[in-house]
């Protein structure tokens, strides 16, 4: 795919970069939402700590486009909530618990751009697709 | 020897190249759909294309002979707007977009522009190539000999 010339190519190279990086990006906001409740496994221990996807602009087909990655997840310094249960295990000295810094309404949001961007990606694959099969039309008498 | 290519007859060397531009600019789109959420970066155009423009560089000095003296799948620079298909950015044009659209980190893609700019390019294209194998078909009815019926 590297030595690809072709400039329909190119761009659909470009469209699958970001394919895979909303898919990665899915995958983080997948293990946020799994997570939310994870709390640590030991007495007043830090829980689960949310994780955010970052994107960065990178070559792709030769240097011919400029496609996208996830390059790195980083986590989210917020601090961590806390909830009162003495009988968790998890539960620190005075009783409470903390719990992650998940919050599942900003992971659906994040969730539905993820769906959209990848949506646009596959249009953006589908429209090279169709411009590709005019041109060979040309072909035809 | 009188040799004559496809692209030296004016229409087809017009709908060459904007063909060339257009999947350019399918490809320009594309990059800003893909970095939608980049951190930073700003949505990206290809200046419009017009025949005038390539018509006034056809007519310039040696522009007919850079067309013919072009390889094969390598776009000829018969004016300064137009641009190589790799690499080089010389027709790419930063767009700014209005502030309102602006996320926190700094991303001005705004994906609906993006699918409308995409469709356009597509139906440009479409166009051209109807354009295109009309022509042929004109061509085709010269070649025809007289009295063959059609």
């Amino acid at each position: 795919m590297a030595n690809d010339t072709s400039i329909t190519s190119t761009t659909q190279t470009i469209a699958v970069s970001a394919l895979r990086a909303q898919q990665s990006r899915m995958r983080i906001i997948a293990e946020n939402i799994a997570n939310a409740n994870s709390t640590s496994k030991t007495a007043g221990g830090d829980p689960y700590r949310r994780q955010a996807p970052v994107f960065r602009t990178t070559p792709v087909a030769g240097g011919a486009g400029k496609g996208v990655k996830m390059e790195r997840a980083v986590p989210d310094k917020a601090p961590f909530n806390s909830a009162y249960d003495p009988g968790n295990p998890s539960a620190d000295a005075t009783g409470y618990v903390k719990t992650p810094n998940v919050d599942p309404l900003i992971e659906a949001m994040d969730m539905r751009d993820a769906q959209r961007a990848y949506e646009a990606n596959l249009n953006v694959i589908e429209a090279a697709r169709a411009m590709d099969q005019r041109t060979l039309d040309i072909l035809k008498r | 020897m009188l040799h004559m290519e496809l692209g030296d007859i004016p229409i087809f060397s017009m709908l060459k190249s904007r063909l060339g531009y257009l999947s350019d600019r399918q490809r320009v789109i594309a990059e800003n759909i893909a970095n939608a959420n980049t951190p930073k970066y700003q949505a990206q155009d290809l200046k419009p294309f017009s025949f005038q423009s390539h018509m006034q560089g056809a007519q310039g000095s040696s522009a007919a002979s850079s067309v013919a003296a072009t390889p094969a799948g390598v776009m000829a620079v018969t004016n300064p707007a137009h641009m190589q298909p790799k690499g080089s950015k010389a027709g790419v044009v930063m767009r700014k977009s209005p502030d309102s659209e602006k996320t926190l980190d700094g991303n001005g893609v705004v994906l609906e522009d993006e699918m409308v700019k995409l469709t356009d390019a597509r139906m440009d294209y479409d166009a051209a190539i109807t354009f295109y194998q009309k022509s042929l078909g004109m061509l085709r009815t010269a070649i025809r000999k007289p009295g063959a019926g059609a």
